[in-house]
């Protein structure tokens, strides 16, 4: 019976707000229900896609609809969706003890053969947890029985996920688009052989890019660092290899998206135009994990256009990068896209425009239907500091963009800026303030006539958070004491009318901190922190630090512990991971920083990071060298 | 002045699609004309340019409806817009659970703006002892008066004027036809609640109920006589 005939499920949605994120039904989600579950129902895989927040944030990932493609492109393979349910509902089906199901049919968690989960930010840990426990799946892999679902995750934060050990079956690190496939053969394999879940684990654990947390043996020194990690299971390797697609141009690109009923964060169109990045800043994580540079083919990005405008009807389109001007032939790429966007009332979007390549002809013509502030991300006040982090912008950079664009009629702008920065000093905050002044008078010292009325600057401050695989994988962070410091500063420098400060939540990037460069004993923390009730953590009106607190105090030294520096040659929880990137790499760039020497680009310089070794993309003997 | 073509189209929503809310609806609808193709003629607001795209009658988050009009207009130069291809490729371009089910073109002028003409609706109500309910809420021809919060003050409604005629097909259905549009509308959600207030409905089959708008009556209806003409 269709869900939808029955008095239940209606009145279940007309109890929550936005019913429609629960009922599916958008055009190209695919419901392969009728003829999937017939006589041949052991030959075939039914998985579950998991995104652990609300569904207008998880339908907004690019990852998702390019899994879902990939998945339901197997004829014996049906994949569903399933997001975080809001509180509202969340309670609804707590009172009525119903489980948490899938959008395309109504199926509970637990009834699937596989359920994936996409892990984008470890603030999403604890709605994890819910989402298996509404789910009706036991949370630990240890209590799970052959009935219950095989627990997969991926995504960027895979390279570190160390905290969330025990409630995983298996992690894919690096890119899913070919290893996931081979999962699937292994899992129907375990199906028509009847393998039970360990001699599953065992075969996928040969598989590159699997990582079976339960395979292996964490020891700790008596302060709780990290002494060791190491495999007890024969088919487990001593350290696991990320995945990478080697030519972008061979995979999946959804042409023929899920297009969401309602209104999601990203409502567009989205071609990815380049993967990884070449620039190497020290504070970026994707950055790193995601080398070799790879980009795609201008001629099958100008079909994707094509494809993506009649199938979506979307009103803008966006091109997805790390850096979107190091694509070799932009200029060219946006181009070609114009004519097709143009007469279709369509906006382009180009995020992540470095301003030393940001040419205005282009943006001019871009920004004809509508015009968005121009953005500049220095993230640092000072030269020095900017040198320390390897971003390579300078100051006469931006002081002639912005020149050019407040004389192209622009009038707002927005700066983004991290403190706490390693080596960070009081002159590079007040850095900032000298900068933005600096800005400022530019267009002041312009005649009236030829710039616009009235200067609008954002200026928002994030803390910088180190993460695993950065050159600052080392780096202390920063306490809110010295934070209230520098905010009080910055705050004090920059009292403007035409300026506004934006802040990042203290408490909540601390937290991603700890998480981040976190150890498995912080599992027992994650569950009595979710136990508490923490869920939807990312939300800031949903944070709530006191349950983090109070579950952290498990640790010795609580955040504290995984604040502080790391001394060279401590074992990180991360370190049977290989990105590609190797640690020697690393530490010479943490060295490097702390004198401020920087690093070209792999356009102009192979440093011999460890990803030369893939050969492909902007590395030695590939495509784009 | 114009050669422009006006179009209304008729269409009919259910399943997921009864969840959505007008401004999905709307955004849905302009997207689906988008992928096919459809040449609409789009307003000159420079700012924030919109295809010509009107809705007769918002409808509400969980209501189905069966014919509920929908008004474009075409850019210039579409006399010869072949109206039945485009709507099958419209139809195409639906989420499964809406369709086109009719259409007709209109005069360029005249007939006053689509909104404007909503006279009344006619619904079907699907819930366990609805019948029974309607009777004894409304058979005595009392007033029949409810309260909402409308942003911050409360407003009261006497339902009873605003209903205009409905049969009980058996105990657990209704339809009904009752005033709609920017004069005299009823809400549902309060027809419903008046039903749990006074016929002694069951909040629990009020909240599961189905609802159904069948038609949206254009024109040719005159509340004064009570029927149709």
């Amino acid at each position: 019976m269709n869900r939808f005939d029955q008095p239940e499920y209606r009145a279940m949605l007309r109890g929550v707000n936005k019913p429609a994120r629960y009922t599916g039904g958008e055009l190209n989600a695919v419901d392969k229900s009728a003829s999937f579950f017939g006589s041949d129902r052991d030959r075939k895989v039914h998985a579950a896609l998991c995104f652990p927040d609300l569904y207008e944030i998880g339908m907004s990932n690019l990852a998702i609809q390019i899994l879902y493609a990939l998945l339901n492109g197997d004829q014996d393979t049906f994949c569903e969706r399933c997001f975080a349910p809001d509180f509202d509902m969340r309670d609804y089906l707590k009172e009525n003890g119903l489980p948490l199901t899938s959008l395309e049919t109504g199926t509970p968690l637990a009834d699937f053969d596989l359920v994936g989960v996409s892990l984008h930010y470890e603030l999403a840990y604890t709605s994890v947890l819910d989402m298996l426990h509404m789910g009706g799946i036991p949370l630990f892999n240890s209590e799970r029985s052959e009935k219950d679902p095989l627990v997969i995750a991926g995504g960027p934060i895979a390279c570190n996920l160390e905290p969330m050990a025990p409630f995983l079956d298996l992690i894919l690190l690096g890119e899913g688009e070919e290893a996931l496939p081979q999962l699937i053969g292994l899992v129907k394999e375990k199906k028509r052989q009847g393998l039970d879940r360990q001699a599953f684990l065992a075969s996928a654990a040969r598989l590159p890019g699997v990582y079976v947390p339960s395979f292996y043996q964490v020891d700790y020194e008596p302060d709780g660092r990290v002494e060791g990690i190491r495999s007890v299971h024969p088919d487990a390797a001593d350290k696991v290899e990320k995945r990478l697609i080697a030519d972008l141009n061979q995979a999946v690109m959804p042409n023929q998206p899920i297009i969401p009923n309602i209104e999601v964060v990203h409502d567009r169109m989205v071609m990815e135009i380049l993967r990884g990045c070449a620039r190497g800043c020290r504070f970026c994580q994707a950055g790193f994990t995601y080398r070799p540079l790879r980009e795609r083919d201008r001629g099958l990005l100008f079909e994707t256009a094509k494809q993506l405008i009649d199938n979506t009807g979307y009103e803008e389109m966006g091109l997805l990068s790390l850096s979107t001007t190091d694509y070799s032939d932009l200029e060219g790429l946006v181009r070609s896209l114009l004519p097709l966007t143009g007469p279709r009332h369509i906006n382009l979007s180009l995020p992540s425009l470095r301003l030393d390549a940001f040419d205005f002809d282009l943006a001019r013509e871009i920004a004809k239907t509508r015009r968005a502030g121009l953005t500049f991300a220095p993230e640092a006040g000072t030269q020095r500091l900017r040198d320390v982090i390897n971003k390579n912008i300078s100051e006469d950079d931006m002081i002639r963009a912005a020149r050019t664009a407040f004389l192209n009629g622009w009038d707002r702008l927005k700066l983004y800026f991290m403190l706490g920065l390693p080596t960070e000093t009081d002159e590079d905050v007040e850095g900032i303030v000298t900068l933005v002044r600096k800005l400022i008078a530019v267009w002041d010292d312009l005649p009236r006539e030829q710039r616009s009325k009235r200067l609008n600057v954002t200026v928002s401050t994030s803390y910088f958070i180190p993460k695993p695989f950065t050159p600052f994988q080392w780096a202390r962070q920063i306490n809110r004491e010295e934070m209230a410091a520098k905010q009080e500063q910055l705050a004090a420098g920059l009292r403007d009318r035409r300026v506004s400060l934006r802040w990042n939540d203290f408490s909540s990037s601390e937290l991603e901190g700890v998480l981040s460069r976190g150890d498995r004993r912080l599992a027992p923390v994650i569950l009595q922190a979710w136990q508490a009730g923490a869920y939807l953590d990312a939300w800031h009106e949903h944070f709530k630090p006191e349950l983090w607190q109070k579950a952290l105090e498990q640790i010795p030294g609580g955040a504290g512990f995984y604040r502080r520096e790391r001394s060279p040659d401590e074992h990180f929880p991360w370190d049977h991971m290989d990105v590609g990137v190797n640690r020697n790499f690393l530490r010479e760039e943490w060295d490097k920083a702390t004198r401020g020497e920087t690093t070209p680009s792999c356009y102009d310089l192979c440093s011999a990071c460890g990803c030369q070794v893939y050969m492909t993309g902007v590395c030695p003997g590939g495509s784009m060298s | 002045m114009t050669d422009k073509k006006r179009i209304l189209l008729f269409y009919r929503r259910e399943g997921a699609a009864a969840w959505l809310a007008h401004l999905d609806t709307m955004r849905l609808f302009e997207r689906a004309l988008s992928r096919a193709d459809w040449p609409l003629s789009w307003t000159v607001d420079a700012f924030n340019p919109r295809p010509e795209l009107v809705f007769a009658l918002p409808v509400g988050v969980g209501i189905e409806t069966r014919r509920d009009p929908v008004g474009l207009t075409l850019a210039d130069g579409n006399q010869a817009f072949d109206l039945e291809e485009a709507v099958d490729r419209l139809n195409r371009s639906f989420p499964k659970d809406i369709r086109v089910v009719d259409y007709q073109e209109e005069p360029a002028t005249g007939k006053g703006s689509l909104m404007a003409r909503v006279k009344a609706a006619r619904y079907l109500l699907e819930a366990p002892g609805v019948g029974l309910a309607f009777d004894r809420t409304f058979s005595g021809g009392e007033p029949v008066v409810m309260t909402r919060q409308q942003k911050k003050k409360k407003v009261t409604v006497d339902l009873t004027p605003r209903l205009f005629a409905w049969q009980v097909g058996d105990s657990d259905q209704v339809t009904l036809t009752a005033g709609a549009g920017s004069t005299g509308h009823l809400r549902i959600d309060l027809l419903l609640d008046s039903l749990v207030q006074f016929g002694g409905l069951d909040p629990s089959a009020a909240r599961g109920s189905r609802v159904v708008r069948l038609e949206v009556i254009l024109d040719r209806f005159d509340p004064a006589q009570g029927i149709i003409v």
